[in-house]
């Protein structure tokens, strides 16, 4: 960082540093200055077709953008003065001219751009009065995504995104004027593993997510930032969700996943898999303990954990490293990997731990890596082996504890069965329902990751802690509590659960 | 007039054959350049000649070459621009027609002076029919080893390329034809960087109009001073005056820089027919702000049009008769940019649009007092604040037909 020359110039009166090559728009933003804006995107070069950011700079004739003018030394630039402010109302009543204006429609109305803009640098009557020009309203672009025409103001974000980041190139713009439009060419839809990115981008409602659609509304939506646990890369990710009103008293639906920012793993992007990552929080989801001699029964957490370390003292210590199998999985926290070491390695000394984890996928050169879960560096780290069992192995158990599922992508639902038909003492702690669940004694239901609080390692080595992004139902709970109950019902010293 | 040895565009028709041209002293220009002169001084030549850009801006052709980096290998290109589409312009065409090889002839000295072994010549879609000419011509040359490798015996190459555009007046505009010649949608880039230094497949790139190189020949043949008198300071030679409209003589008149406007329309033209009288006068393209009739004694050249609060632009002259409503000329000229802008930046986009709707809308006689007011802001909006030189094109016109004939739009808006 050394030898980055920086620049001083000055800002609405402000005295302002910035490196050089950095645009006046980004040393302004520094200075805690907004230019409002629309097509430029941190990620792209400056395109300057909005021409929202267009700002006075000190010695030249006419107005020019914050965007693409790069900072020098001794720079006057003033960002308020009458004509920047008659600049910015003037592009936002030509876009808004043409604009459908139906924001009470829009899924974007409470996040759009031109809305907050209208709100802080436009309040004008419109003086608009011809026909409207009529465009498509829900063109399918692929992938679930819609593209509404009259709502596009032409940033051609979406573009660019397409070209510089995918290179997939999928959207362009046809014909020209007031006519121009954003479109797929010759019916070819976009098809990436990114394309929920461009919604993201979007700044006004163009570009909308079928799986969002008519869903709930922004200002409904509580974010909650968290690591993406889908594959390794750790991406920065956010959560939104909605707990109560307008839902159903107590009722939570998580209502999608944004691409967070953090500029040494995924800038400002993710992948589609990351995103549909929300079915995982919602979907399928076990929420109570569950005994199979009596499904309907009530059963409580402590009646069910008291079972268990019950069925572990039974074993002898000395014949607990032969008789006792856990099967643990890598979206595990490290919080919670060193719990379990303490517990299983440590406490009750066992030798059968094993791992079974979601099986590796094609990695795609941008983000998603080949492994599917998020702690493969933290299981290591942790001192496990990421050792897959074999069912012989796990058939000789009395006792068995199962974290995950998982188990049933490695092996047939019929093999898995057969295998643990003779075990006496089975218990699976799992998020979701599974054909799984009817092999067990007991089945605990567990937290999704976006309902921890923890820390996972990414492929690059990169330890990421994060909060709890949502809350998790109602009788459902992490491992890290799990491991220790099992811990204090052994009477094991738990010690701090400190990070591996 | 102009002495036939010297005009950019000669009376005879089968002027264009390159034994013409050569009986005209064709060549000896280029030859002198490139085995006599060094490049540095070539640029030197048409710097102190004061060549101005013949495409509308009226940049001194010799600075802009001399802004391209010198040194290195990387490949560095030249562009015609023959996308002559500026309503009211129809001088390249001419050229392209009868005088082909004057404009080989300029660019070869061109690409020599800045070093360049590439060039591309974009000709406007709608002149395909009258491209053959200058295909011919290229022929022509490079039969007589005037283009290709080793040019009069020397170590300097040039191959040209013929390139059509599909029809966007956009495509005139200097960054929009490297888009287009590169393969791409035609739609303006952002500046900076300028052509000169990131230009065509990124390389440096010179953009000149052919008036503007047809015209280099006379300088490097006859010499600067010689070419600077022929006009007036800082603007030297001649222009090709177009025309067009109510005049007795519509036409293409090769006069001074500096020919007063009213002496073109009146003595070259014939002045307007019988009965008509002038209304308003376009003097340099459809978007060179229109003058009445007691503004038409200034001089055309750059500057004095730029005092003018007009412009001498691409030197197309429009004479509007007293018969023609200015509403319709208003109209005309809003559909026309409202047609041709390429959609990229808002202002251009959106204001064409809504002051074309403005307009038709004043014509089917649903105008509103306000109507002239809004014209005049939208206007304003755009002047200034567009991506490229097209919304100010757009712009100007509009906002100075509106003011300029107010009463009389008055009297049509609220009948």
């Amino acid at each position: 960082m050394s030898d980055v020359k920086m620049r001083g110039l000055t800002i609405d009166g402000r005295t302002v540093r910035a490196a050089e090559g950095t645009s006046v728009l980004k040393a302004a933003e520094l200075a805690g200055i907004a230019i409002p804006h629309f097509c430029y995107h941190p990620a792209f070069e400056a395109e300057g077709n909005c021409r929202m950011c267009l700002v006075e700079i000190e010695g030249l004739p006419k107005l020019d953008l914050a965007c693409s003018t790069i900072v020098r030394e001794g720079m006057i630039v003033r960002t308020s003065t009458p004509s920047v402010l008659r600049a910015r109302r003037d592009v936002l009543e030509f876009l808004l001219a043409e604009h459908p204006l139906d924001c009470p429609i829009c899924d974007k109305a409470g996040e759009c751009k031109l809305q907050e803009y209208y709100d802080r640098h436009g309040l004008f009557p419109g003086r608009f009065v011809e026909a409207k020009e009529k465009r498509d309203k829900k063109v399918a672009i692929g992938k679930g995504l819609v593209l509404d025409r009259e709502r596009c103001i032409l940033c051609t974000r979406c573009v660019r995104f397409l070209r510089k980041v995918t290179g997939t190139g999928e959207l362009g713009v046809f014909e020209r004027g007031v006519r121009a439009e954003i479109g797929i060419y010759d019916g070819v839809p976009v098809d990436n593993n990114y394309s929920g990115n461009l919604v993201d981008i979007c700044p006004v409602g163009a570009i909308t997510d079928t799986d969002f659609r008519f869903k709930t509304r922004a200002w409904f939506l509580r974010k909650g930032p968290t690591v993406c646990s889908h594959c390794s890369r750790g991406c920065a990710v956010i959560v939104e969700s909605v707990t109560g009103y307008p839902l159903g008293e107590g009722q939570r639906k998580v209502f999608r996943i944004k691409a967070g920012e953090n500029a040494s793993v995924n800038g400002t992007w993710m992948c589609d898999l990351g995103r549909a990552g929300r079915r995982d929080i919602d979907e399928r989801r076990l929420v109570r303990v569950m005994s199979n001699a009596a499904p309907e029964e009530e059963l409580s957490w402590q009646k069910a954990l008291a079972d268990v370390t019950a069925m572990i003292r039974a074993v002898p210590g000395p014949e607990r490293s032969a008789k006792i199998a856990v099967v643990l999985n890598s979206r595990l926290t490290c919080e919670e990997l060193a719990l379990a070491k303490k517990v299983f390695t440590d406490g009750l000394s066992l030798g059968k731990i094993f791992f079974a984890d979601p099986k590796p996928g094609a990695a795609d050169g941008l983000l998603l890596t080949e492994e599917r879960m998020p702690n493969a560096r933290g299981v290591l780290q942790s001192g496990f082996a990421q050792l897959l069992p074999d069912l012989d192995t796990l058939m000789a158990a009395e006792v068995l504890l199962v974290f995950g599922s998982h188990l049933l992508e490695h092996f047939s639902e019929e093999a898995v069965f057969r295998a643990l038909a003779g075990i006496r003492s089975k218990f699976l702690f799992s998020a979701h329902a599974s054909p799984l669940d009817r092999s067990a004694k007991i089945v605990f239901p567990v937290a999704v990751p976006a309902e921890k609080s923890g820390t996972y390692i990414n492929i690059d080595g990169l330890r990421q802690s994060f909060g709890r992004a949502v809350e998790p139902p109602l009788g459902v709970t992490s491992e890290l509590e799990i491991l220790g109950c099992l811990a204090s019902g052994l009477g094991l010293n738990r010690g701090e659960p400190d990070a591996c | 007039m102009i002495e036939d040895a010297v005009r950019l565009i000669p009376a005879d028709d089968s002027s264009w054959r390159i034994e013409a041209y050569l009986r005209r002293g064709g060549y000896e220009a280029a030859r002198k350049a490139v085995t006599f002169m060094a490049p540095q001084d070539v640029i030197a030549e048409v710097r102190r000649a004061g060549l101005r850009g013949r495409g509308g801006a009226g940049f001194p052709a010799g600075l802009k070459w001399s802004f391209v980096p010198q040194g290195g290998t990387a490949p560095k290109y030249l562009c015609v621009n023959a996308d002559e589409g500026e309503p009211g312009t129809f001088k390249d065409r001419a050229i392209l027609v009868r005088n082909p090889h004057a404009l080989i002839e300029g660019l070869i000295i061109a690409a020599f002076g800045v070093g360049i072994h590439q060039a591309f010549i974009y000709v406007r879609g709608e002149y395909a029919s009258i491209a053959g000419r200058l295909e011919e011509a290229l022929a022509e040359a490079r039969a007589k080893g005037f283009l290709g490798r080793g040019i009069f015996g020397s170590a300097f190459g040039l191959e040209v390329v013929v390139h059509f555009g599909a029809g966007a007046y956009i495509c005139g505009e200097e960054t929009a034809l490297l888009e287009s010649v590169e393969g791409r949608r035609g739609q303006p880039r952002l500046k900076p960087p300028f052509p000169a230094i990131v230009g065509l497949f990124r390389s440096p790139t010179v953009i000149n109009n052919v008036e503007t190189l047809a015209n280099v020949p006379l300088i490097i043949g006859r010499g600067a001073d010689w070419f600077a008198a022929r006009g007036i300071p800082k603007d030297g030679g001649t222009r090709i005056f177009g025309v067009s409209g109510a005049v007795r003589r519509p036409g293409l008149y090769e006069l001074p820089v500096g020919t007063p406007l009213r002496t073109i329309i009146e003595e070259h033209a014939g002045g307007p027919p019988d009965g008509v009288a002038i209304k308003a006068v376009v003097p340099g393209g459809l978007s060179a702000p229109v003058l009445k009739p007691a503004e038409l004694d200034v001089p055309m050249d750059f500057d004095s049009l730029a005092r003018a609060g007009s412009m001498l632009g691409s030197a197309g002259i429009i004479v509007i008769g007293d018969r023609t409503p200015i509403l319709d000329v208003l109209e005309v000229t809003a559909r026309f940019y409202a047609h041709e802008s390429c959609g990229q930046c808002t202002p251009c986009r959106l204001g064409t649009s809504w002051i074309h709707k403005i307009v038709s809308r004043i014509a089917e006689g649903k105008g509103r007092p306000a109507d002239l007011e809004l014209i005049l802001d939208l206007a304003v909006g755009m002047k200034g604040r567009t991506l490229c030189p097209m919304g100010d094109a757009a712009a100007m016109p509009v906002h100075a037909i509106v003011s300029k004939f107010r009463e009389e739009l008055e009297r049509t808006v609220i009948p």
